[in-house]
């Protein structure tokens, strides 16, 4: 801008002014050109921000075939999902632990470790549950045992005896924090 | 500033930016010296545009239309992201020409420019690969045929032409590696060359400086601000003209899936490569007059030579006849150009077939989006919803397979006129209260809409006409008033058989007529019952009237018209549909359900 001596002015200040307003209204100009990408590129992008988990509702089984005081069963849970465009009729989305405490009460874990996500497993030998990825393991109550980097328990999920058949409310959990907070 | 002083000790920075907006511009800024930046601009906005359609495209078969569908019509402004890259795609072709014929007129590619000028050449091939292979990537019916025929044309190129189709397709059929390789030819290599032979471009360009258009208007200044406020308005202009069209056409046209089954007769090529299309229309007469075929002639050597006299321009354009002939080619060239797009355009708006699929295609192409947005896409894909549709395939089929004897408010079912004369009913209205009593209308019936073209008007020698038409222009007529009433309401009970969808409001808000003129349809006056059974009353040779145009009653009727519940041995030549195996049951059912409007 301070090259000046090309062009031939006449007087020094409305020069300055008039280079000013050139830059101003090339800047203008040029923002303008790329506010329609940068507007609807941000919308798309941040688009995922607005989504939102459901809750399910699933009969897993008869409360019959869960015994009183045996090892927790893993079940799937299969539902209706919507992935994007997708239309998943009876698809798996997860899986839940169902342990039956007493003649009229059942016990549901999610199954994926409130550490950072992964599938944990329940070991016989140990009588608990036992994460495979950073060794965090819990008691069949879902409290957190030993040296476990979990900051809580397994995640409880709602359980209902209807009829003599076991309904959960299948949701999932942030993962990480020491709080139950659900993912929506 | 103390941040920016470490940042350009270390970098330099300063310079760069400095010699980039320093470049010499003799004899002062001027428009004509915009279109390079303008398309510097729309390959930026190709660039930042094309990278958000990434982030939600997916390049298979089964996905790709699904996903563009998505992004379009469900992600907040996707429709717009997908629309301003459609849209700067399409003006930079004019934008290309324009700077082209800047450089031809103002004689910026003569020596020592010829290397940028090819390099600017090669940009423009680059450009139109890049439309070629974009206008694939969303599989719907237009892009999936319109690239089918310039990958065919593809393989006439003599010698490596068919290896070439084959290896673009990706096989010998279209389908997921087709998508696969055509995403990364124009999201990879070819945005990767464009890039390489830019900077090349450019640099050419600031080597060898501006080609100063004579006389000089004012005085040399230099790129900023002048040139640069210059440049940013027809950006400006531009990004305003594709932010314009964009909003004006929400986005981006996204016709039905890819159906490699359905004919679509309406595939274009996107209207810059319409002259070349037309050209193909002429093949017949180079096959004709000259030696090698016609399509030698429009695929291989026409286009080679216009790229070959373009690549060869600056070599005699130090003399000064070579110069005036780039000129007059250009010119001539572009005049020849725009008249056969003009051809082109002129002989599809005047031809009524083309009209009807284009108006076909757009209505698979909202059905399909409608279904979509009710109910999802199921993973075999969109083109599954579309099949199983009797909003769609109930016209076709009616086309293919009734409509060379019936007609449908005196067309095919899909708006085309009929290819045969009309022999057997109109089903427009098929069962409803107006259809019936059209076709109990005396001046009607022999009309060719209704029964004019049958044997029941018209019997072959030997036989009688139709007692049905004997009543129709003898014994209705001469009814007294109050009978005439009574054979009116028998008609309303008898279309309320049909249970029409349209017509549940009337037919609950009509129940009294309705069961008087049930009544009257079994009356001795009216006497229906004399030749047709209705419920467990009368009987004869005529058509069962029990839930008569019900969708039982036309399944049935389709799959066999002359079983004694029907016409039986009166029956006039229809086919029975489902004995023939010609239509299967769910075939039967979607033409019923789209006559009868069951489905919405």
């Amino acid at each position: 801008m301070s090259d000046t001596d090309l062009s031939k002015p006449s007087t020094e200040a409305p020069l300055e002014r008039r280079e000013f307003l050139k830059a101003a209204a090339c800047t203008v100009l040029g923002g303008c050109c790329m506010a329609a990408p940068i507007v609807a590129g941000v919308a798309v992008i941040a688009a995922p921000l607005r989504q939102k988990g459901a809750a399910v509702e699933v009969n897993l089984t008869p409360l019959d075939a869960l015994a009183v005081g045996a090892a927790p069963r893993l079940f799937q849970i299969v539902t209706d999902r919507r992935d994007a465009w997708t239309q998943f009729p009876k698809q798996a989305v997860g899986s839940v632990f169902l342990l039956r405490t007493s003649e009229t009460e059942v016990v549901a874990f999610h199954s994926s470790c409130p550490h950072l996500g992964c599938a944990v497993e329940f070991r016989d030998e140990i009588k608990s549950f036992y994460c495979p990825c950073h060794d965090s393991a819990f008691a069949t109550s879902g409290e957190v045992q030993g040296k476990s980097p979990s900051l809580r328990g397994l995640d409880t999920l709602k359980v209902e005896v209807r009829e003599g058949a076991v309904w959960v409310k299948f949701e999932n959990f942030k993962a990480g924090i020491r709080e139950k907070v659900a993912t929506a | 500033m103390r941040a920016l002083n470490w940042l350009d000790q270390r970098t330099g920075y300063r310079g760069l930016v400095d010699s980039l907006l320093r470049e010499h511009v003799p004899g002062g800024a001027r428009w004509r010296y915009v279109w390079g930046s303008t398309l510097t601009f729309a390959i930026v906005a190709q660039f930042v545009t094309g990278i958000l359609l990434w982030i939600g495209y997916s390049a298979s078969a089964q996905t790709a239309w699904e996903s563009v569908y998505f992004l379009q019509e469900q992600v907040p402004l996707g429709w717009m992201v997908r629309g301003l890259h459609h849209w700067t795609a399409q003006l930079m072709v004019p934008l290309l020409v324009l700077h082209l014929m800047q450089v031809l007129i103002d004689g910026a590619y003569k020596a020592p420019r010829e290397v940028n000028f090819w390099f600017g050449l090669a940009l423009m091939g680059l450009t139109l690969a890049l439309s070629l292979t974009g206008y694939l990537l969303p599989w719907d019916q237009k892009g999936m045929w319109a690239t089918k025929v310039a990958t065919n044309l593809m393989a006439n190129v003599p010698v490596i032409g068919e290896g070439l189709q084959r290896l673009v397709v990706g096989g010998t059929d279209y389908g997921h590696h087709t998508l696969t390789r055509f995403f990364a030819l124009h999201a990879g290599v070819l945005p990767a060359a464009l890039v390489a032979l830019i900077v090349g471009h450019i640099y050419l360009f600031r080597r060898h400086g501006i080609t100063v258009k004579q006389p000089k208007k004012s005085a040399d200044t230099t790129f900023w601000p002048d040139q640069v406020l210059k440049d940013a308005v027809a950006c400006f202009a531009v990004a305003a003209a594709v932010l314009g069209l964009t909003i004006w056409k929400h986005g981006a046209q996204l016709t039905a899936p890819a159906n490699p089954a359905e004919n679509y007769s309406a595939a274009r090529p996107d209207w810059y490569f319409m002259g070349l299309f037309q050209l193909l229309k002429f093949q017949d007469w180079f096959e004709q007059r000259l030696p090698g075929g016609g399509m030698l002639w429009c695929v291989v050597i026409i286009p080679g030579a216009i790229a070959g006299i373009l690549f060869l321009m600056p070599l005699w354009s130090g003399w000064k006849v070579g110069h005036g002939f780039n000129l007059a080619f250009a010119w001539v060239g572009l005049g020849l150009f725009g008249a056969f797009t003009v051809m082109a355009y002129r002989h599809d708006f005047s031809d009524p077939h083309y009209l009807a699929a284009v108006k076909a295609g757009e209505h698979d192409a909202a059905r399909v989006k409608a279904l979509a947005a009710r109910s999802g896409i199921p993973a075999e894909g969109a083109l599954a919803l579309l099949a199983g549709d009797p909003l769609t395939q109930g016209p076709k089929l009616f086309a293919a397979k009734c409509a060379s004897c019936h007609g449908y408010d005196g067309h095919n079912g899909l708006g085309q006129p009929l290819t045969d004369p009309q022999s057997a009913a109109d089903l427009k209205g098929w069962g409803s209260r107006q259809w019936i009593r059209d076709f109990l209308n005396p001046a009607l019936i022999e009309t060719p809409r209704w029964w004019g073209g049958t044997a029941f008007v018209h019997p072959p020698k030997g036989k009688e006409r139709s007692p049905m038409v004997d009543y129709i222009l003898d014994d209705a007529p001469a009814f007294s008033e109050p009978v005439k009433k009574q054979l009116d309401a028998a008609l309303v009970a008898l279309s309320a058989e049909a249970a029409l969808p349209a017509q549940r409001e009337a037919d609950a808000r009509d129940a009294a007529l309705i069961a008087e003129g049930r009544k009257a349809l079994i009356s001795p006056e009216v006497n229906c019952t004399d030749c047709h059974l209705f419920h467990d009353e009368g009987g004869g040779k005529g058509p069962d009237l029990t839930g008569w145009a019900s969708r039982e009653w036309t399944i049935e009727l389709i799959k066999n018209p002359a079983h004694k519940r029907f016409y039986g041995k009166r029956n006039d030549r229809m086919p029975a549909y489902a004995e023939r195996e010609q239509l299967t049951t769910k075939q039967i059912e979607m033409i019923t359900d789209w006559l009868r409007g069951d489905v919405q």
